[in-house]
């Protein structure tokens, strides 16, 4: 079976949105994260969004465009006529349209990167070269970090780089949502040496409510990884946001579910709107363009509540990997 | 640390987490700098940039006093009465003295070196004028307006080289001591001769247009490395007794040698000359600090004066004794060679492992504790800080952006072939990471035997965002030794004995025995004359433009290259051809040179120099008739590495690859700017700010084309091929052609600060770079916003060739300090280091980018296009963030530095 499927995997495809070098904050050591496209939820602070769409497409910066300085080379670019000119020369676009839209010769014409194409899509060997030449330069520590989006969108693509990644010894980290099949979650995770899992709310409604989806099958697929007696390190991940997470009743039922099943290492990360320019690249709203916000004290003071429970609770990046 | 820390700490103790790690995971707090740093930094930073006319009053004096003696026992003379004669000056809280000139932050002219701008611009200088623009190098050439720099007159101060004030008394002395080197300085000297040569048109045809930034004469010493082995060892009495020994011995017997036998005894007699005033020169400041502590009521400030009249007393006559005394040698050798030309570059070398015996006695006899030796190494920063190069606008800016480049490098191996590392590296570390000034600038020579907290160390101190130390591939760096001067004989031994010269030119070293302590330590130090003069600065992207131009610059409508004529039909015939005229070029470019430097070396022969490199005072040859153990020292130097190749890729891509467009449109929309304004007219010259005319739509698809070609640094292999061949391809060109030394010549590949006017000079490249806008820095580095594939690509890409094979390669990054927060953060930028290094990268520099940073990004953000905040699972161009976003990360990094 094995064999077959190595066959097949060379085929597979993955939608990635970036890969990043040097990638500090997202696993042990130096790393390269691999961001999918694609994610099961839609939380509305998301500081990725353009990893919703599950396929390539383009990004609109009105920052990087230089009509006013005259540039006007996407007048004739568009096979849909879906670039708009007001009066004064700037371009406007119909997201509807370009949501569909396969081309990208907006993206080819355009010289200053306004138009841009942010999904690519990589084979199992193109993807699994790529990092045998990072290998190179991680360092003892690092490896691989699988993210995005979320990389279990991509079940069966991510088996087969995993699957390569183990026989060649690269370290490999994943940072999920646990939001799939279980048998699936667990397979990938027979490969994985250390994992981030968002658990961004124990109340199920509020859950429902921030990211569009129940989180029964997070805290499950979590609980199942637990009894199969999974070796990595397991660090859950809570973004923490003003109003909807920061609630110490919160805090406490994730305690209790992290001393349940053996866990003691949570990461906070406290809530940032960095995504927002990309919201608007995207043509979309951004809810949380004026709330959320959380400050140093509020996080210490639940740092400390996980810390008087016996649970390493580490904020944003200061972590000990 | 926080309650919350601690409480971390223990949990993560009694859950067993990487406790090792945990418990150093924060980072020790960094002391302030010492008193008397402070004190001496706030007079620094009020200070003007001078020149006087006090060492060139008496170096002219003694010249034509002594008219008609020995060549180069008139040239020792004249500088020992320079340095005899200057007036000492030492400041309050100085601990270790001497300065270049009477003042502090001070230079001189030297018209016998240069005369003809003094007189031509006498009658402007006399009229207190601006100094006008020397030659088209220097009109194209900005020097930076702020801190020291005297751009312009005021009061009684006149602006020389855009840069030195100098008071008006002083103008007519210095037109006075020019005068009589009309004609026959080495700039008159040599152009009577390059005249002569068939080529001499083609050579002023690439001045004038800036192909070739400079005549390296203009600072025919520098980018090398010191050696203060002879002093040290023997102390100046013992000198001029061993000087006085080998004249006996040596003067009237030519041994074997029928050319240059006879000049040994008169070397001799040359460097009893130069010890003497070096003696004096010290004997003065002795004085001098007598002087002061005779009227000083501060009882700590006299005990310092006094301290420092018996250092300098010593040190006149004898070898050094203790730290102090050897530091303090070595400050009076390193400022008494910057002395002898405008200098730049002369580097340090590995003074830690030269002063380590020094250190190790001082400590053991309870002389000095670590702080001691650490405020003196504080002090020795901001001595070698006020070093100054007088030279002409284009060399102190368009060149060298005012650094004097004396750099100290450490680590590497020692004659053994074990790490060199000693304690007092740990230690000028440490100072370099509490009085943080700009000089000297500190080398890391990454060897994989160099200690791991050595390195993090190193590392710690890089973090700090403020340039150094910077890293080098020791291995790389000897593998180009034993390449470069093998046939001169270097062996394994030798090798490990280089480091940098200047900033980047690696030099060519050795190990000799100091005596000192009771026991022999074997310590390294530079062994060849400059390494950094030759061809200067090649703008290899404009070459590239005049092959397609057919050879006319159509910035100026002159011609700088005989037509080719060539159906330009393939890539091959247009790569054919830039080799082409890079061979005419370096042909006549070389053979100018070869002559201003003889004529420099038959006339100005270095002195103090001449005393130190080995082997001249074995030998009893000075530096200009071959003394050093090594003289294949001299090179080509190349300007705009990156947008060369990427313009070559984009023109085999587009051209004839994929046949978007032809040679002839492409030429036409170089031309033409590609329709946009040019920087001239805009006066921005940032690459990425354009903006349109009337043109712009007929380029609009080629600019496109251009924009999206193949670009350096991203691991394609397409354009990375190109930079291979490129490379291999240089050096067999620079080999073939032999310096005045009569040894091959060899490729550097820095542009200091020369992407900027060379840059200013040239048109639209094919990579989509506008005219007028800089060339990409360094030789490796990416053009700004164009490495999209992260740091392991670029680093893919930089290693398509064996860096072994020049004298050097160039990496500059921009960090931001999220990365490299922390213990972790250390080990995370060391891991990015030994990543290039093991992939054989030769350096690379970080620029750790703060708050502060990115509040002047916020202000002119064209100038940071290519700077990226990383933050946890996201990435973004800084430039593409609102004004809000920028303002809540500054906050954060403030915060994170707070």
């Amino acid at each position: 079976m094995d064999k077959e499927n190595i066959n097949l995997g060379t085929e597979k495809k993955g939608l990635i949105f970036d890969i990043q070098a040097y990638s500090v904050h997202d696993g042990p050591g130096c790393r390269t994260n691999v961001f999918f496209v694609g994610c099961p939820m839609t939380c509305k602070w998301c500081a990725n969004p353009e990893s919703w769409n599950k396929k390539k497409h383009i990004m609109f910066s009105d920052k990087m465009c230089k009509w006013d300085k005259g540039c006007a080379a996407c007048r004739n670019a568009c096979p849909h006529h879906n670039i708009k000119f007001d009066q004064s020369g700037k371009p406007s676009i119909d997201w509807g349209i370009c949501m569909k839209c396969d081309t990208f010769d907006c993206v080819n014409i355009c010289p200053n990167n306004a138009f841009k194409q942010v999904v690519k899509e990589y084979s199992v060997d193109e993807l699994v070269a790529l990092l045998r030449r990072d290998f190179n330069s991680w360092g003892p520590d690092g490896g691989v970090t699988f993210s995005g989006g979320d990389p279990l969108m991509h079940y069966e693509f991510l088996l087969e780089v995993l699957k390569k990644c183990h026989k060649l010894q690269i370290h490999t980290a994943i940072e999920t949502e646990a939001y799939a099949k279980q048998e699936e979650f667990l397979e990938i995770m027979k490969y994985i040496n250390f994992a981030f899992i968002d658990v961004k709310n124990m109340d199920r409604e509020k859950h429902k409510e921030g990211t569009g989806v129940y989180n029964d099958l997070v805290l499950s697929n979590i609980r199942a990884l637990v009894k199969a007696g999974w070796k990595g390190r397991l660090i859950l991940r809570q973004p923490t946001i003003a109003g909807y997470n920061d609630s110490v009743e919160n805090a406490h039922k994730l305690i209790e579910f992290m001393n349940e099943n053996g866990l003691y290492e949570i990461n906070l990360l406290k809530f940032h709107r960095l995504g927002l320019t990309k919201w608007e690249q995207l043509g979309k709203e951004y809810e949380y363009s004026n709330h959320g916000d959380m400050t140093e004290e509020e996080m210490e003071l639940l740092q400390r509540l996980y810390l008087d429970n016996n649970i390493a609770c580490y904020i944003g990046d200061d972590t000990p990997f | 640390m926080s309650s919350n820390e601690t409480k971390l700490q223990d949990v993560l103790k009694s859950r067993g987490i990487d406790i090792a790690q945990v418990d150093e995971q924060l980072e020790a707090e960094i002391p302030e700098a010492k008193e008397s740093s402070k004190k001496l930094m706030e007079t620094y930073y009020t200070l003007k940039v001078t020149a006087d006319m006090e060492v060139p009053y008496w170096y002219n004096r003694s010249w034509w006093e002594n008219d008609g003696e020995l060549i180069e026992v008139r040239r020792a003379r004249a500088m020992g009465a320079a340095l005899a004669h200057m007036t000492p000056t030492i400041q309050p809280y100085e601990k270790i003295v001497m300065n270049k000139t009477k003042n502090v932050r001070g230079g001189f002219p030297f018209p016998w070196t240069t005369s003809s701008f003094f007189l031509a611009q006498a009658d402007a200088l006399m009229a207190e004028v601006d100094a006008p623009a020397e030659n088209e190098a220097d009109a194209v050439s900005i020097v930076g307006a702020g801190g020291g720099n005297v751009t312009k007159s005021y009061g009684n101060i006149i602006s020389l080289a855009k840069k030195f004030g100098m008071r008006k008394e002083e103008i007519p002395v210095l037109v006075k001591t020019s005068e009589p080197w009309r004609g026959v300085s080495i700039e008159d000297l040599a152009d009577k001769y390059s005249r002569t040569l068939p080529g001499y048109g083609q050579y002023r045809d690439l001045m004038d247009s800036v192909v070739c930034m400079f005549d390296s004469f203009a600072i025919a010493q520098g980018r090398e490395v010191s050696n203060y082995y002879v002093p040290l060892e023997y102390g100046f009495d013992r000198i001029i007794e061993i000087c006085e020994e080998k004249m006996a011995e040596v003067m009237g017997e030519a041994g074997d040698d029928g050319i240059l036998g006879m000049s040994r005894g008169y070397y001799y007699a040359a460097m009893k000359e130069i010890v003497m005033g070096l003696s004096k020169w010290c004997e003065n400041y002795s004085k001098q600090a007598a002087y002061l502590a005779s009227i000083e009521q501060d009882a700590e400030l006299k005990a310092n004066y006094e301290k420092i009249k018996e250092v300098m007393h010593n040190i006149a006559h004898k070898k050094p004794a203790n730290f102090w005394e050897a530091i303090q040698m070595t400050v009076c050798c390193h400022l008494g060679v910057t002395n002898e030309d405008a200098m730049s570059g002369l580097s340090i070398g590995r003074l830690g492992q030269v002063l380590q015996p020094y250190y190790e006695h001082d400590i053991r006899e309870g002389i000095m504790t670590d702080e001691e030796v650490i405020e003196i190494l504080e002090l020795y920063r901001i001595k070698i800080t006020c070093i100054e190069c007088f030279a002409s606008a284009g060399v102190s800016g368009g060149v060298l952006s005012g650094n004097t480049f004396n750099n100290l490098s450490m680590g590497g191996l020692n004659k053994e072939g074990l790490t060199a590392v000693v304690p007092l590296e740990y230690l000028i570390i440490e100072a370099g990471m509490r009085n943080r000034t700009p000089q000297p600038t500190l080398s890391v020579l990454y060897d994989e035997k160099t200690p791991e907290d050595f390195l993090m160390k190193a590392a710690s101190c890089t973090k700090l965002g403020l340039g150094y130390p910077a890293w080098m591939n020791n291995q790389g760096g000897m593998n180009y030794m034993l390449d470069n001067y093998g046939p001169e004989g270097m062996n394994l031994e030798d090798a490990r004995a280089w480091c940098l010269g200047g900033c980047l030119e690696s030099s060519p070293g050795c190990f000799q025995p100091l005596h000192f302590d009771g026991k022999v330590t074997w310590v390294p130090g530079g062994a060849s004359p400059t390494c950094g003069t030759g061809v200067h600065f090649l703008a290899m992207p404009k070459i590239l433009e005049l092959v397609l131009t057919n050879g006319i610059d159509k910035r100026t409508g002159k011609r700088v290259y005989p037509a080719h004529n060539k159906n330009l039909d393939s890539f091959e015939a247009v790569y054919e051809q830039w080799k082409q005229y890079m061979n005419d070029s370096i042909l006549i470019l070389n053979k100018v040179n070869n002559i201003q430097m003889d004529v420099w070396r038959k006339y100005l022969m270095p002195a103090v120099n001449s005393l130190l490199k080995p082997d001249c005072f074995k030998k009893g040859q000075h530096l200009g008739n071959m003394g050093a153990r090594y003289n294949a020292s001299i090179n080509v130097e190349s300007c705009g590495t990156i947008t060369l190749i990427n313009s070559l890729a984009s023109i085999k891509k587009n051209v004839y690859d994929d046949k978007k467009f032809t040679i002839e449109e492409m030429t036409n929309a170089m031309i033409n700017n590609f329709g946009f304004k040019t920087a001239y007219e805009t006066g921005v010259f940032s690459p990425d700010f354009r903006e349109s005319t009337e043109n712009s739509t007929k380029y609009e698809e080629i600019f496109a084309a251009c924009v999206n070609a193949p670009k350096y640094g991203n691991a394609i292999p397409y354009v990375d091929q190109l930079l291979k061949t490129y490379e291999y391809d240089m050096y067999k060109m620079v080999h073939s052609y032999n310096s005045y030394y009569g040894k091959p010549l060899y490729l550097c590949q820095i542009s200091v600060s020369t992407h900027g006017p060379q840059g200013f000079i040239t048109l639209g490249t094919a990579d989509s770079r506008l005219a007028g806008t800089t060339y990409s820095d360094g030789s490796l580095s990416a053009a700004p916003g164009t490495d999209k594939n992260g740091l392991y690509a670029l680093f893919e890409s930089a290693t398509v060739y064996d860096h072994g094979i020049h004298q050097n390669s160039q990496m500059n990054l921009k960090l931001h300090p999220s990365a490299v927060k922390g213990l972790n953060g250390t080990r995370k930028l060391l891991d990015v280091v030994r990543a290039y290094m093991r992939k054989g990268g030769f350096h690379v520099q970080f620029n750790i980018v703060d708050s502060k940073t990115l509040r002047s990004a916020q202000v002119t953000p064209d100038k940071y296009r290519d700077l990226m905040i990383r933050v946890a699972g996201f990435t973004q161009y800084w430039c593409e963030i609102g004004k809000p976003i920028q303002d809540e990360v500054i906050f954060r990094t403030q915060y994170d530095e707070a």
